[in-house]
């Protein structure tokens, strides 16, 4: 697993998902370590910089977080704030809610930790099932690299800005069909019914939040048609009440290439607030 | 609506090679696509016996190759190979728009809620250039 480690001071792990990769959250990194954290950024297995397995069955929700688990074991981090974005999410959520002794808070980001109910979006034929539907997943986002590509650019707001600055480094770190694979896997473990494979894993996710007192920043886009702020930021804020926030910043569902100084300028004051002290 | 894709009977392989075009690990994560090739390529009696062969609209001919694990319902995975003349080079453009073909035809057979209209709407959307002129 490849990961970026710039700074010191109480570590800030930053969590991408799918398609991503470290590269979302560049414009976090100097103003992160300027205010005096370490700043962490893995790669997901599966994608950036990682190692790409190349069959299905490599990849498991508990899988990537036991990935992540191992990563932030092996740096042995306490007092970790931990910021999620879509997979990111669950993945960053499962790490952080079963190791609360080494959190020290939460920043939570167009993403979701409960079985239902699912985005609205992703229980629609068109486009989303059709996307990773069995063969056409391998075709149009495998051979074609849809979601990587015009995904991610369908997915900003300043999108003429987001091809100019961004898009070819998510293409060209998923540079043929066989190291797309988990982007076509990812979105078959959204939970519709009670058959998803991660089922039990999303209850516990949402029950252990709902108990969860760690403090917690929620930022959302305004724009996110994905995860829209209404019904999921508002969703976490019910499990959080204590959190700040939401937040709603210029975005859609990639809020961090639209507003990624602002969400990072945010962050840092919510962290200064929370002092020395661990727990709200 | 007719389809440019039909089942043909195994072909006469000699002379070709089987170049790998796609490949799909999880051919029931919704059961409807699984019961579509059990029924279309008669697998519950055929089992993994012999490939199934569909002749697509440039006229090459594609083999699937379906692959059982152990625990899970058959078939739980299919590879799709062209057959090319041995030392031929594949066509890419052609193969593309042979499985854009392959894809409408597998939806159309896997039926509602699944729509051909709604796949060539997401074609459209990833500006899929065999999306753009879809063939049947």
């Amino acid at each position: 697993m490849h990961y970026v480690d710039e700074g010191s001071g109480d570590p800030v792990v930053l969590l991408h998902g799918n398609p991503a990769w470290g590269f979302l959250y560049r414009e976090f990194v100097s103003p992160l370590v300027r205010a005096g954290y370490r700043v962490i950024i893995p790669d997901m297995i599966g994608f950036g910089l990682s190692e790409k397995p190349v069959r299905e069955h490599a990849h498991s929700l508990d899988g990537h977080s036991s990935n992540l688990i191992a990563l932030l074991r092996q740096l042995d981090l306490d007092r970790v704030a931990v910021v999620c974005h879509d997979w990111g999410g669950p993945t960053g959520l499962t790490y952080a809610l079963s190791h609360q002794e080494r959190v020290r808070a939460l920043v939570i980001m167009s993403t979701w930790a409960w079985q239902s109910p699912p985005a609205e979006f992703h229980t629609r034929i068109f486009p989303w099932r059709l996307m990773h539907a069995p063969l056409v997943g391998p075709y149009l986002l495998g051979k074609h690299s849809a979601l990587a590509g015009r995904g991610m650019y369908l997915s900003v707001v300043d999108r003429e800005r987001f091809r100019q600055r961004a898009q070819a480094a998510y293409e060209v770190a998923l540079p043929d069909p066989a190291t797309r694979l988990l982007t076509w896997t990812w979105p078959r473990w959204i939970p519709l019914d009670q058959q998803a494979r991660a089922w039990r894993r999303f209850q516990w996710l949402e029950q252990e939040l709902s108990r969860c007192k760690l403090p917690a920043l929620i930022v959302w886009g305004r724009e996110d048609d994905v995860f829209d702020p209404a019904t999921f930021a508002t969703r976490f804020k019910q499990l959080l009440p204590h959190a700040e926030g939401p937040h709603l910043v210029t975005g859609r569902h990639f809020l961090q290439e639209d507003s990624g100084p602002e969400i990072a300028a945010r962050i840092i004051e919510f962290l200064s607030k929370l002092g020395n002290g661990r727990a709200a | 609506m007719s389809s440019p894709v039909s089942v043909i009977d195994p072909p006469d392989v000699a002379g070709k090679r089987m170049a790998a075009v796609l490949a799909e690990d999880r051919i029931g994560h919704y059961a409807e696509f699984r019961a579509f090739f059990e029924r279309t390529f008669d697998l519950p009696r055929i089992g993994m016996s012999r490939p199934g062969y569909v002749a697509a609209p440039s006229g090459t001919i594609y083999q699937f190759v379906f692959i059982g694990r152990s625990g899970e319902p058959f078939p739980a995975g299919v590879e799709i190979n062209a057959l090319v003349d041995d030392l031929e080079p594949l066509d890419d453009a052609l193969v593309d728009t042979d499985l854009w073909a392959i894809l409408r035809w597998m939806i159309s057979g896997v039926g509602a809620p699944w729509s051909v209209q709604d796949l060539d709407a997401t074609g459209r959307l990833y500006r899929l250039a065999a999306a753009a002129d879809p063939k049947g």
